[in-house]
């Protein structure tokens, strides 16, 4: 909203800008040129992941691990299950396979978020230093 | 006075008859059933309340709300592209949801929803679950060439069910990550009140002592508030990465 001018600013003022922004239509140009310059600031302001800390790091990777042993465990503990409703005995064989298969997808898991971090801690160099 | 650390995480009945049962389990109306309620009803009336105005120069209320939709918008938007944002309705729930949750169990006296691991496991199941719809709806079969990574084919019996256990553990490392910084927050706050107690009820110069858990409080208090905000964010991003990936089938090899 545009206020009129104020009384204050007496009758002779030389500054017109605020009856431009009422009485004539906007300059296309500036507003395209306000536009881009509101999209670039945009840019520079979208949430970014903040780097972790040494603890968040260490938290992070000893939960992939865990979760992947876990849920590893669990599958082959499920599948051995449904095996033994069949009559099959296979009962601890998958479980063990699928623990070490979960380790080894644990692992892949702290790879990838180590990869993410990485790139986090890289993105977040390259902007302090521009 | 009770100084156990866990006392704070006790879920008790508040109504002693249990509301219904499901298959013979009892369901009853608990501490944490209650701020929920207080949780969902407050963030939602505030919300409601807040942009009934509609003022073009927005008030307090209104662009703390506005706020939070940029915030929650500008967040999908960069993790997922455009069309993500048909997801905005789920992402902002379940951040609002969470940031609340987190601030209320802040104040003194009251209960942390999400430090239950039963609360942030329901949430996280909730997202995965979505995320394996839309991928099976938006690319049908093909969504399971997430499962495939580029090796040679004897190597992929190997290989898929490492991908497959790999995708499986996100909802528990989502909701572990959630449930243990709350927990862990919350543990030390009760530990360090227990030194206060402990000490001031010591008598002689340990009572004077006593101050300085009591300032240490105070810090863990601010740090606990940034982790709070912290987590909820983590939560809604990871929301998104996860969306992103069943939209988009992103490969991350």
């Amino acid at each position: 909203m545009v206020r009129p001018p104020s009384s204050r600013e007496g009758l002779f003022f030389s500054d017109f800008s605020a009856f431009e922004a009422v009485f004539m239509a906007p300059d296309p140009d500036r507003l395209r040129d306000l536009e881009k310059r509101l999209d670039q600031l945009q840019a520079k302001q979208a949430p970014k992941r903040p780097p972790p800390s040494q603890a968040g790091i260490a938290g992070r990777f000893a939960t992939e691990l865990v979760a992947a042993l876990i849920v590893g465990g669990g599958l082959g503990w499920g599948i051995d299950w449904l095996f033994g409703h069949f009559g099959m005995h296979t009962r601890p064989v998958f479980m063990l396979v699928f623990v070490v298969l979960g380790a080894a997808a644990g692992i892949l898991n702290v790879m990838r978020a180590a990869k993410e971090i990485n790139a986090g801690i890289a993105a977040a160099r390259s902007d302090k230093e521009s | 006075m009770n100084l156990n650390p866990m006392e704070q995480f006790a879920i008790k009945p508040l109504i002693a008859e249990p509301l219904f049962a499901i298959g013979g389990h009892p369901i009853y109306f608990t501490n944490q059933a209650l701020l929920m309620v207080i949780v969902a009803l407050a963030s939602s009336l505030f919300l409601t309340l807040a942009v009934k105005p509609g003022a073009l120069v927005p008030g307090r209320a209104q662009s703390m709300a506005e706020m939070s939709y940029e915030f929650v918008g500008n967040m999908i938007h960069s993790a997922t592209g455009e069309d993500g944002l048909k997801f905005f309705p789920l992402v902002f729930t379940l951040f609002i949801f969470v940031l609340c949750s987190n601030f209320f169990g802040m104040i003194p006296g009251s209960f942390t929803v999400t430090s239950q691991i039963a609360v942030t496991l329901a949430l996280a199941c909730l997202v995965i679950g979505i995320v394996i719809v839309v991928g099976f709806a938006k690319h049908g079969l093909g969504f399971l060439k997430l499962f495939v990574p580029h090796a040679p084919a004897p190597l992929l019996l190997l290989l898929v069910p490492i991908e497959l256990i790999s995708f499986l553990t996100r909802p528990i490392s989502l909701s572990v990550r959630l449930f243990a910084n709350m927990l862990a927050g919350h543990t030390m706050l009760a530990v360090f009140g227990g030194f206060v107690v402990a000490l001031g009820t010591a008598g002689g110069i340990l009572s004077v002592l006593s101050i300085a858990p009591m300032l240490l409080i105070v810090g863990i208090m601010l740090l606990e508030l940034l982790v709070a905000f912290l987590q909820a964010y983590v939560f809604a991003i990871l929301t998104c990465i996860y969306l992103n990936e069943a939209l988009h089938l992103h490969d991350h090899h």
